[in-house]
């Protein structure tokens, strides 16, 4: 059995051929200097060997704000979903976990149509990462959910199939790609992120109070969160008379979230931050027992008080009382 | 009027027939829908909720007050709380709105069937309950006696009363009204008990092993009734509340409703008590 092999200095033609199945976007580095997938409007750009970006590819799918529906004359109308067809290049296997994620909530019971349509139009390459301080993925390298998956390898890249659209691009780049012998299958330390206990949030551990006396409520774990889509709904009614409903990302760390008119069920940050760690760690309905978290590092690496939720189920507390 | 498309997102057109002031700041809103909501209405359950759209406002969730009329007009009794009910309050009949659903689980009708059921309101958790107690009514030869305690705050914060009790004198039911504190005379066709609702209860003799319990109320209610009615020696696993959350999209995806790991807006709005027992964050 033979395996795929793209040669370095045939990337970028390869990603001409990438251009041929959509917009192609990519990881770059944008002027203010921060790592994000964004166009590739010149290969030159192209930033591959990057940690992680700063916001996931979940912009992709679930925009920051969008109009769902059009109301004009008092009538709705559903928007007309206009999505366009992006390959997606260099994405990382926690990301490429967090959109599985993402279409096990938006493509289940009642698909959402407008996720539906995006994700249609969307085609995912991924590509082979190195760990650094900030990650704890799974590590399930194999079966990562994506087209065409590339493993960097020396002087190029070992090319994996995962799906009939990367079938298609692997024909049409065929005069690029030639067959070489399997790479041996590398090892490499992974730490499982293991669906937890529900009853851990109400745990006797200091670190609740800790976090939640410096959690600054910025939200800035979830803002980067592949996994994180809580949105809300609002209606902008426009001068002229109509309006657009739009679906916004919400927050769960902000103390309007829980709020309905004449109370609030989560005003403090403690129950806040117990709400956000059911939701990672334990998993809401129809999805409960499974872990949300796909090891990116970046709530880690972002937040400004050094708040990492997983030293909960790290630090079991000691049950043992001191003696004075 | 017609839609082509309905997506989940998409409500019903609906307009508004007429608005009937309850309260200070409670009115019913008699709502009609267009034919094509029709399909998804007639499946009803008393407690479920439908998404309310006004126009320029938005959506808000309100568990209908009354079954859904076979032309599909709704009853629908609002509070002047928010951004959109306030709008809401503000609109003339004939005004457009919209309405999407119905969402959620109700209460459980078939499950009740051959027992005797007691509701206890409080406040504006009349409202839910009052569709199912005019299904209780309409099908009362499938259900045990029907009672119904009603707590409200004072007499004229008290919604329906002219109407439950004229529902009580025919014998539909047995009705126990309750308020807090009584600044004004209460006149003549009206009496009620002053006192909060668990202390209704507490001098109510019922056959507790076989009653079908359903709550609605304010959050504070919830956390003492449910010991009462445990100490009455009702099952938890037959007692029923309707609980309030902020529910966004109704489908279970904008998680703002989520209590524990359950939704309110899939899983509930109506839980039983055995259940909620699970969740700390519930009651």
């Amino acid at each position: 059995m033979k395996t795929s092999f793209l040669s370095k200095n045939q990337l970028p033609e390869f990603l001409k051929i990438l251009q041929l199945f959509g917009k192609l976007h990519a990881p770059t580095v944008t002027d203010a200097g921060v790592t994000a997938f964004a166009a590739l409007d010149d290969p030159s750009t192209l930033c591959l060997d990057y940690q992680r970006t700063q916001i996931p590819p979940k912009k992709y799918l679930i925009p920051f704000r969008e109009e769902l529906l059009q109301y004009r004359d008092d009538t709705y109308r559903q928007n007309e979903i206009k999505a366009p067809e992006i390959v997606l290049f260099g994405v990382h296997s926690c990301d490429l976990e967090g959109i599985a994620y993402l279409d096990l909530v938006f493509l289940g019971d009642r698909p959402d149509p407008c996720y539906s349509a995006r994700r249609a139009g969307l085609t995912l390459v991924g590509i082979s990462c190195e760990p650094d301080d900030f990650c704890f993925c799974n590590g399930s390298f194999n079966k990562v959910p994506c087209d065409l998956f590339l493993t960097a390898r020396q002087d190029g890249f070992e090319i994996s199939v995962s799906s009939t659209k990367g079938e298609a691009i692997a024909a049409a780049a065929q005069h690029l790609l030639t067959e070489v012998q399997p790479f041996p299958q590398t090892e490499r330390p992974t730490c499982p992120i293991h669906p937890q206990d529900p009853e851990l949030r109400f745990s006797e551990n200091p670190l609740w109070d800790k976090f939640a006396k410096t959690c600054v409520s910025c939200g800035a774990c979830s803002v980067c969160c592949p996994t994180c889509y809580c949105f809300d709904v609002r209606e902008y009614p426009s001068l002229s008379g109509g309006g657009s409903r739009m679906r916004e990302w919400d927050n769960c760390l902000f103390a309007t979230h829980g709020e309905v008119a004449g109370g609030n069920f989560r005003p403090t940050r403690l129950e806040r931050l117990r709400f956000r760690f059911l939701h990672k760690y334990c998993g809401f309905t129809p999805l409960d027992g499974m872990t949300s978290c796909v090891g990116c590092g970046r709530c880690k690496q972002v937040c400004p008080v050094d708040i990492d939720l997983r030293e909960i189920i790290d630090t079991q507390p000691n049950t043992t009382p001191e003696l004075p | 009027m017609s839609q082509t498309s309905h997506g989940i997102h998409t409500p019903f057109a609906a307009t508004l027939l007429e608005r009937r002031d309850l309260s200070a700041d409670t009115a019913l809103f008699k709502v009609a829908p267009e034919k094509a909501a029709l399909p998804a209405l007639s499946r009803f359950v008393p407690g479920q909720f439908v998404q309310l759209s006004v126009p320029g406002s938005g959506e808000v969730p309100i568990s209908p007050a009354d079954l859904p009329n076979e032309d599909g007009t709704l009853e629908l009794c609002v509070r002047r709380v928010g951004h959109v009910t306030g709008h809401l309050h503000h609109l003339p009949a004939g005004s457009k709105l919209a309405l999407r659903g119905p969402f959620g689980t109700g209460f459980p009708i078939r499950e009740m069937a051959g027992h005797p059921v007691l509701l206890l309101a409080g406040g504006l958790g009349i409202a839910p309950l009052r569709s199912l107690l005019f299904h209780l009514i309409r099908h009362s030869k499938e259900f045990g006696e029907i009672t119904l305690m009603y707590g409200a705050r004072q007499p004229k914060l008290m919604l329906f009363r002219e109407e439950l009790s004229a529902l009580a004198a025919q014998g539909k039911l047995r009705l126990y009204l309750t308020v807090d504190f009584a600044p004004e005379q209460p006149s003549g066709t009206f009496s009620c008990t002053l006192g909060l609702l668990p202390d209704l209860l507490k001098g109510f003799s019922f056959d507790a092993k076989r009653t079908y319990v359903a709550v609605c109320g304010p959050p504070p209610l919830y956390r003492c009734l449910a010991v009462e009615l445990e100490d009455a020696g009702v099952e938890a696993r037959q007692i029923f509340l309707s609980l309030e959350r902020r529910m966004r999209c109704g489908v279970g995806r904008c998680c703002h409703c989520a209590l524990g790991q359950k939704l309110c807006c899939t899983d509930g709005p109506v839980f039983r008590l055995d259940e909620l027992k699970q969740i700390p964050e519930a009651l």
